[in-house]
């Protein structure tokens, strides 16, 4: 079987416009929480969220072409964006490759975000608004041949488009795959809409306190734009040409607790076997793991389930291990979450820092573990665990290592 | 129908030729009636119908775009000078396009 490697990767997210923007800001703690500016918010429950920069859009024009972008939506764009940028940093020539082994697996929501995209043409709405634009986008960038599709689970989307990357090239089926994921829902009617769930805080006059995961005020998740793309290769491919290794995606599990549509499972049952099973998948002892992304939405039951879940699989060995939340400053980006998170992840694992989970400020008595409360910490991660859990009952959990 | 003058050929030249330089930021230079509009510019089959809006509306045409498809899946027209060519059609039978051989 082959060993499958991360050789580039990039992000976009409220926090910057690249990866080496986005690491200064995590590691600092900031929060990229604010008003909502892409829609008239003034209606609804909540008002904020972690939209990606305006300067973004001064920026897509020097990677996609106007005719392209006429065709997009601005999350589209985004992960277009992030795609070249991650390609570029994995130096790979795809006319040196076979592009029928070259694939592209995109999590997404959705691309439409309709009442955010200003004028709105017919002729290009279905084009704008089709989910496998992005996917099929950079598949006609770079002539790749191999399949090219989006993967649709909700918050654990591009969780799960990493893990079908990995089973492709583990099994021989391709020799490269551009996977990742993008998503924007900041509009009235997602807004609205997770409103009548109480799934988003509303704490609106302090922006950027209001994503306190694992605190006892927490009150929901803010949501946040973004994405982020990894070149995926097979260890062979990528020691062929001489490319820089970043990290070893180890293994993985997806599962579906058939419990909820919305509720995760009681007292996180389905989380812990999703966890366990990819430490199996990865043939990883729990005394491995250094570091934990948690899924860490900010809401009373997932924090709360998937700190019993940690404590389940790990037990007194979950006291030891670092765990935080990149929500807390990013909020929580839908479909792109797995992916931008797999991402911090390896950044960690490469700069040996773990990013904080800031707004931290009231403990959860009942939530006892290491969050890394709002301050980074420098520690050593040879392997890690980014998690993933969506509305569905959809549950994503990767294992990353150190390239050795 | 519409009235085709000698110009005509030029007009419809020009808005094509303008239109693929703006749409595909190509250079005039690098543009000529056998440029392949798809293999050579990533031009996209939807600029042939936004071609066909602009000409509708600059020539008051009666057509519908159902009736130009069926002339043109027997009838692609794959390069510039093609284009140019079917437009000319277009302008001067309108619908009764589907018609001709």
């Amino acid at each position: 079987m082959e060993r499958v490697v991360v050789t580039g990767m990039s992000l976009i997210t409220s926090l910057g416009l690249n990866l080496e923007e986005n690491w200064a800001n995590l590691v600092a703690g900031k929060s990229g929480v604010s008003k909502i500016t892409l829609f008239d918010a003034s209606e609804c429950e909540t008002r904020i969220a972690a939209e990606i920069p305006a300067s973004f859009d001064a920026m897509w024009g020097a990677y996609i072409k106007k005719r392209s972008a006429d065709q997009m939506t601005r999350i589209t764009k985004a992960c277009f964006v992030c795609a070249k940028e991650a390609v570029n940093q994995s130096g790979i020539n795809f006319e040196e490759q076979d592009k029928s082994r070259c694939a592209v697996i995109l999590g997404v929501v959705t691309t439409a975000n309709t009442s955010s995209e200003k004028n709105p043409q017919l002729q290009t709405r279905i084009l704008k608004s089709m989910n496998n634009a992005m996917s099929a986008w950079i598949s006609l960038e770079y002539k790749l041949e191999g399949p090219n599709f989006t993967v649709a689970s909700a918050c654990a989307s591009s969780a799960y488009a990493i893990g079908l990357g990995y089973d492709m090239i583990r099994s021989g089926a391709a020799d490269v795959v551009i996977v990742g994921g993008a998503d924007s829902i900041v509009n009235k009617e997602e807004i609205e809409g997770f409103n009548h769930l109480y799934a988003l805080s509303t704490e609106n006059d302090v922006p950027e306190k209001a994503s306190k995961p694992f605190s006892r005020n927490r009150d929901g998740f803010v949501i946040g734009e973004g994405a982020g793309v990894l070149i995926l290769e097979s260890e062979a491919s990528a020691k062929a040409r001489n490319a820089t290794i970043l990290a070893e995606i180890a293994g993985y599990a997806i599962t579906s607790e058939a419990y909820n549509i919305m509720a995760p499972m009681k007292d996180g049952e389905g989380i812990a076997q999703t966890i366990a099973k990819a430490l199996k998948n990865s043939r990883t002892d729990i005394a491995q793991v250094d570091y934990i992304n948690a899924h860490g939405t900010s809401t009373m039951l997932n924090d709360k389930y998937e700190t019993m879940a940690i404590k389940k699989v790990f037990g007194e060995r979950a006291y030891a291990i670092p765990i935080s939340s990149s929500k807390s400053m990013i909020g929580h980006t839908i479909g792109a979450a797995g992916a931008i998170e797999l991402i911090i992840t390896i950044q960690s694992i490469n700069k040996g820092i773990v990013t904080p989970t800031i707004n931290l400020d009231e403990p959860d008595p009942e939530l006892d573990l290491d969050y890394v409360a709002n301050v980074a910490r420098n520690h050593t991660i040879n392997c890690a665990l980014s998690n993933s859990f969506a509305f569905g009952g959809h549950n994503a959990v990767l294992v990353v290592k150190k390239y050795l | 129908m519409a009235k085709i003058t000698d110009n005509t050929r030029n007009e419809v030249k020009e808005t094509v030729y303008s239109f693929f330089i703006e749409e595909c930021e190509v250079d005039a230079s690098a543009l000529n009636d056998q440029t392949n509009i798809i293999r050579d510019m990533d031009g996209d089959s939807l600029m042939f119908l936004e071609l066909i809006e602009i000409f509708k509306k600059k020539y008051q045409l009666n057509i519908e775009l159902k009736t130009i498809g069926k002339y043109v899946v027997k009838h692609p027209a794959e390069t510039v000078g093609e284009l140019i060519d079917m437009t000319m059609l277009i302008i001067e039978h309108e619908n009764r396009i589907v018609n001709l051989e």
